[in-house]
């Protein structure tokens, strides 16, 4: 890769970041507007006009759309003739830094030893980039790409998520009440709703999250599963609401994907109750 | 309809409020979260809380950090900032402004000192328009976790916990 590419890919990158921290996708504003036209209780529709209302000012301002702006987590697509390199891997980095600047991203990256950054007590980054990235998942692609995927995970949903083991009985009715359950306490719990759902089902703890976090890649708001559509359904049954004040619109919808399962009669789920702004995502192609 | 409220806040006007308000905020406001709030509590128990100068009697203080990314509602039932609730109102703050269901031990203690707790949207950007100065007021070495004092006009927010009654009773 010459010079010139590894401005571009920055650049890009850099881009690609302030927009999953600033702007709505079409689909989310539509399932915003929806919910606010079925929204029967008072309190719960100013709090849906508000966060759309927000999300509006942050997108016309390039400004950050929540003051948790997240720790950036990267799903990289690779299509079948295309190649990555390390020093491509390098811009993306900086690309990512760059974008934490302009955002800007609140500085709290943990400075220290292993101790210090357990119990906090080496201070804080003040640099916005001092908030180093997730690991890299790298999965293929059908189209011939390189596709950068960029999502800012917030602490809130990071606090109420769950993965763990499920006996499944040989009933998906088992693992769907099971995740209802999960997902309606941690959506009670949570503050910062309405929520999306994000479910991944797989073999290990690492794959359930790596499934959890590629749903909210591939999910819409405009397409969802029969199970996808049940999920949503019994958690908004349970009266909580925007913010915790009641209404029809706990969650807007869920993205869930199921992967290889074990022969076994356990099954390995990871829930997170995504907050009211995510998925915070934005991909962009570097080749 | 929508109450105005102006700090600082009187013993009247947290009276009159009730679970399910549409409020406004306007004027000075302190900012603090899991980090501080504690550290204050020690304070007020020591009986050095004069030593910050700062006079928390009919104030407002919003569970939030400060930083270059703008303002925005944490958790208010995290250990560290729930449980600094009662000792904080004893010392007269009379509105918690946060996000999130809170215990009833919690709510029973706002009704003791005649203080309320309500919950505002995590608007950042809107925030932003809304907030007009900000100086850190205590604990600096805690940067964006340090106490904030805030000039705010018009903060949107609903009383979600009031007179012993609270918005999430149903669940």
């Amino acid at each position: 890769m010459n010079s010139t590419d590894y401005i571009r890919i920055v650049s890009l990158v850099s881009d690609t970041l302030v927009k999953a921290g600033s702007v709505f996708r079409e689909d989310k504003k539509e399932a915003y507007i929806r919910a606010i036209n079925a929204e029967t209780n008072g309190n719960a529709k100013w709090v849906l006009e508000t966060i759309l209302e927000n999300a509006n000012k942050a997108e016309e301002n390039h400004s950050p759309l929540c003051d948790d702006t997240g720790i950036p987590h990267l799903l990289l697509e690779v299509g079948k003739y295309k190649a990555i390199s390390g020093h491509m891997l390098d811009a993306v980095r900086d690309g990512i830094a760059e974008g934490l600047r302009k955002l800007p991203g609140r500085p709290m990256g943990i400075m220290g030893n292993a101790s210090e950054r357990l119990d906090q007590s080496g201070g804080l980054n003040p640099d916005s980039a001092g908030v180093e990235p997730a690991p890299i998942l790298i999965r293929q692609c059908e189209e011939n790409v390189i596709r950068l995927h960029i999502l800012m995970f917030g602490g809130g949903p990071a606090i109420r998520a769950k993965t763990y083991r499920v006996f499944h009985k040989h009933d998906t009715g088992v693992v769907l009440d099971e995740i209802v359950s999960w997902a309606t306490e941690s959506v009670a719990q949570l503050g910062c709703s309405p929520c999306t759902l994000a479910v991944g089902i797989g073999r290990s703890h690492f794959e359930a999250a790596s499934l959890m976090l590629q749903a909210q890649a591939d999910g819409r708001y405009d397409v969802q599963s029969d199970l996808e559509k049940e999920i949503t359904q019994r958690v908004n049954e349970a009266d909580i609401g925007p913010l915790g004040l009641h209404g029809k619109n706990s969650v807007l919808a869920t993205f869930m994907k199921i992967g290889p399962q074990r022969a076994s009669g356990v099954r390995i789920v990871c829930v997170r109750p995504c907050c009211c702004f995510e998925p915070r995502i934005a991909a962009v192609d570097l080749d | 309809m929508k109450i105005e409220i102006t700090t600082p806040i009187s013993e009247e006007t947290v009276s009159s409020l009730k679970v399910g308000d549409t409020i406004e905020i306007t004027g000075c406001i302190f900012c603090g979260r899991d980090a501080v709030l504690p550290k204050i509590v020690r304070l007020i128990e020591e009986g050095k809380l004069d030593t910050l100068g700062i006079d928390l009697r009919g104030s407002v203080i919003f569970h939030t950090a400060v930083s270059s990314a703008g303002v925005g509602p944490t958790s208010s039932n995290k250990l560290e900032i729930e449980s600094s609730i009662e000792p904080l109102s004893i010392a007269g703050v009379k509105l918690h402004l946060g996000k999130g269901e809170i215990h009833m031990e919690t709510i029973e203690a706002l009704d003791r000192n005649n203080a309320v707790y309500a919950v505002i949207p995590p608007v950042t950007a809107l925030l932003n328009d809304k907030t007009f100065e900000q100086e850190i007021a205590a604990f600096p070495e805690l940067g964006m976790e340090a106490l904030y004092r805030l000039k705010v006009c018009r903060y949107p927010a609903i009383i979600a916990a009031a007179h012993g009654r609270s918005i999430y009773e149903q669940h």
